[in-house]
């Protein structure tokens, strides 16, 4: 059960509850409806935002996560944990999308305050993706209008609240390194200092790409998330990819000879795609013709020396006449 | 359009700046629609919250976005969760925001600390958030590097504020 999910039993006409990713709502309603023949309990909300009108049926409640507005305790607790220190984003993207999606729908307001955290500290590391700031801007609006419900005061306010504890007055954010994230990493997996020594500034965007090969067509909406970033580092593991296809060239021995076959049309082939390269190829063989005529070139300007002696011969003609 | 007011005397040059830079900021017209007089009872610091609330004698349409300029200081806000610095005040979505030249003398010689607080507190207007691009103006304003930034959005911002201008006007 999502945290701090209400079921209907709690809930009455007038309760503020938080319908996940949506924001704040009032319960204005609950009824019972008949659809397609079937009679069911629908619980009426109205997001206190914009107005917009959500019935959700009395057994899809819990499952949804709609859950009661936080309290000043659960907003105590969020200041307390956005005020603590040490955690370190997950620097593997798909993990990391994972788990804020999670904490979006079933996290409660601890799980909003978890993700803004989390991507303001990734934030100190580098810009965020497009994608994350969008997700960093919808859990801070949630989180704001939260905190602004369960205490009763203006959004501004709320915000100004969750930002001095964020940003505190007077100090800068630090800047943090990817070494500090990768150590984190490193030390939870247990390795040895030797491999430590492997993991720089470089390593990290592959760390986070790494996974993603096996699974690219399963989340290809999360590839484009980071695709700004990651665009130029995915073509890194596909050339990595294509190595492995000449080992087994190697191995079979005999067979280079085949791929060198293979190897060979393409040259042709760029030779193909300019139309005008194949007859190249009949040029260079009638170049040696041309070539030859400039061997003969005494012969061929014979010609036109022809023509012009034929003039000569005339007079010579003309002579003996 | 955003409508620029002032509480206390303030030089045309810099305002008509402060104009240009609010339309290069948002696409939106800006003017100084005149002066308004500070509610009795208020005394220095100003509560801002009860000054948006009471300043009366600001003509504007619904979808105007009014900015009050003051020299006067502002009062510090308690929240649950420490003191505000309140260098400028404006509520999520509404039409008023006020804005105050301290701890700055001079508008002229303070132009660029003042204008990015009068692009903060209109973006909260447009529902803005703050942001994480120390560039950008909608940083947390009561951050050390918050004034020496020069007065503009990051991408994200302005196309938020863009988007809501469009939404607004259609």
């Amino acid at each position: 059960m999502p945290e701090g999910s209400a079921s209907l039993n709690q809930l009455a006409v007038g309760d503020r509850v938080v319908y996940p990713n949506q924001g704040v709502c009032r319960v204005t309603a609950i009824d019972t409806k008949v659809v397609a023949g079937q009679s069911l309990v629908f619980v009426t909300m109205r997001r206190e935002e914009d107005g917009a009108v959500v019935m959700v049926p009395e057994a899809k409640v819990v499952a949804i996560g709609v859950r009661k507005v936080a309290n000043a305790e659960d907003v105590k607790s969020v200041f307390a944990f956005l005020r603590s220190d040490g955690d370190k984003a997950d620097l593997d993207w798909k993990q990391r999308a994972r788990t804020n999606l999670e904490r979006m729908t079933q996290g409660g307001i601890l799980g909003l305050a978890e993700v803004v955290k989390d991507l303001q500290i990734l934030s100190e590391l580098r810009p965020l993706p497009t994608k994350e700031r969008e997700l960093y801007d919808n859990a801070r609006h949630l989180l704001v209008s939260e905190v602004a419900a369960a205490l009763g005061t203006a959004e501004v306010n709320a915000e100004d609240a969750i930002d001095i504890v964020l940003f505190p007055p007077g100090r800068e954010r630090p800047k943090r390194t990817a070494a500090e994230f990768a150590r984190g990493e490193e030390d939870d997996l247990g390795l040895d200092g030797d491999l430590l020594g492997l993991d720089g500034d470089l390593d990290l965007p592959s760390e986070e790409e790494a996974p993603a090969e096996p699974a690219e067509e399963e989340n290809s909406e999360e590839e484009g998330e980071e695709s700004e970033e990651k665009s130029s580092d995915e073509d890194a593991p596909k050339k990595r990819g294509r190595p492995p296809k000449a080992k087994p060239e190697e191995a079979e021995g005999a067979e280079p000879a085949a791929p060198k076959k293979r190897g060979r049309p393409p040259k042709p082939k760029p030779e193909a795609p300019p139309p005008g390269a194949e007859p190249a190829a009949p040029k260079k063989r009638g170049r040696p013709p041309k070539a030859k005529p400039p061997e003969a070139e005494g012969a061929e300007p014979a010609a036109p020396k022809k023509r012009g002696r034929p003039p000569k011969a005339k007079p010579a003609e003309g002579g003996e006449d | 359009m955003i409508r620029i007011v002032t509480l206390d005397p303030f030089e045309e040059k810099p305002l008509a700046k402060l104009k240009s830079t609010l339309y290069t900021a948002f696409g939106v017209g800006s003017e100084h629609s005149g002066s308004a007089e500070i509610p009795p009872g208020l005394g220095e610091p100003l509560d801002a919250e009860k000054l948006l609330d009471q300043v009366k004698g600001i003509r504007a349409y619904q979808d105007d976005k009014v900015l009050l300029l003051t020299s006067r200081k502002l009062k510090e806000r308690e929240l649950p969760s420490g003191v505000a610095p309140t260098p400028g005040f404006s509520r999520q979505g509404k039409d008023r925001a006020v804005i105050t030249l301290q701890p700055h003398k001079d508008l002229e010689a303070s132009f660029k600390p003042v204008a990015r607080q009068a692009l903060h507190q209109l973006g909260h207007l447009w529902e803005l958030h703050h942001c994480l691009d120390p560039r950008c103006s909608m940083y947390p304003p009561w951050t050390p590097s918050f004034n020496s930034g020069e007065p503009i959005f990051c991408t994200f911002c302005r196309e938020k504020s863009e988007q809501k201008i469009r939404l607004a006007k259609s």
